[in-house]
């Protein structure tokens, strides 16, 4: 949790979401997680078009929101096979407010050998504030979970 | 940067189980009234008030009066001070992380 807080706060005007987990599984194994379309789809979900090849340009079929079309514009910047993984995160239009309004970012796994396995970590970064305060907020899948999260972490104070 | 005490309003807020579902149905309309938000809540009118006077004090609830009557509706920027916290969370990747782990389970057993 500190290392996303510092995240965060070191990006004046955008925010970054951070997970970081460690995985009992080899690298190899979680890297064909990222790089294999058909097992992106069973977790993340279904790219059209994605090779791990930087350069490659591939999109993401997500909720269409006013005058965007729900597609997320992706493009391979950086591939480290078992390493790193980095693809630009695009979407939204630039009329809507809210949700489907302008997105511009970057998704970047990482994996690193661990004590019990493979540390994978995700950051999401770039969301500016406010005008991608929506889609910061949907990407966190929305505030009515956060809402209803609240309550459980108040109870636990 | 989004200060602390903020949050802990928020969160106090919106802590309440009956206050929350409160908040959920002003957000689930344009603009709602006391005794529309009474009906079928199940708790008393004055209840009702008191929650929406905690909300207000939150920023998370804004009025308007017009004749008798005082419209309430969800100020969206009264989460402003969440979305700091929302980022420790990223509930979407997490989620999908836990479906990676089943993933990884299911084809490396």
């Amino acid at each position: 949790m500190n290392r996303s807080m510092t995240d965060a706060a070191s990006t004046s005007g955008s925010q970054d979401i951070v997970v970081d987990e460690v995985f009992p599984h080899a690298p190899e194994t979680i890297w064909k997680t990222l790089t294999s379309g058909a097992l992106m789809a069973r977790w993340l979900m279904a790219p059209t078009g994605f090779e791990p090849v930087a350069g490659n340009r591939f999109t993401y079929q997500t909720k269409p929101g006013g005058a965007w079309d729900g597609v997320i514009h992706c493009e391979v910047l950086e591939v480290v096979p078992n390493q790193r993984l980095v693809y630009a995160w695009k979407g939204g239009h630039e009329q809507n407010v809210g949700y489907g309004a302008t997105l511009d970012t970057v998704v970047t796994f990482s994996l690193s050998k661990a004590e019990n396995g493979t540390r994978l970590r995700l950051v999401h970064a770039g969301f500016v504030m406010p005008r991608n305060e929506s889609a910061f907020k949907t990407m966190g899948d929305g505030w009515k979970t956060v809402v209803g999260r609240i309550g459980d972490i108040a109870g636990e104070e | 940067m989004i200060q602390a005490a903020p949050i802990d309003t928020v969160m106090r807020a919106l802590a309440d189980p009956t206050r929350r579902a409160v908040f959920e149905r002003i957000v689930g309309s344009d603009e709602i009234t006391v005794a529309e938000l009474t009906r079928g809540s199940g708790v008393t009118q004055g209840a009702i008030s008191q929650h929406l006077k905690s909300l207000k004090q939150a920023g998370l609830v804004a009025e308007r009066p017009e004749g008798r009557n005082v419209y309430y509706r969800a100020a969206p920027e009264g989460l402003a001070p969440l979305v700091d916290w929302m980022s420790h969370y990223g509930v979407f990747w997490r989620e999908r992380f836990a479906n990676l782990r089943s993933l990884l389970k299911e084809i490396d057993p």
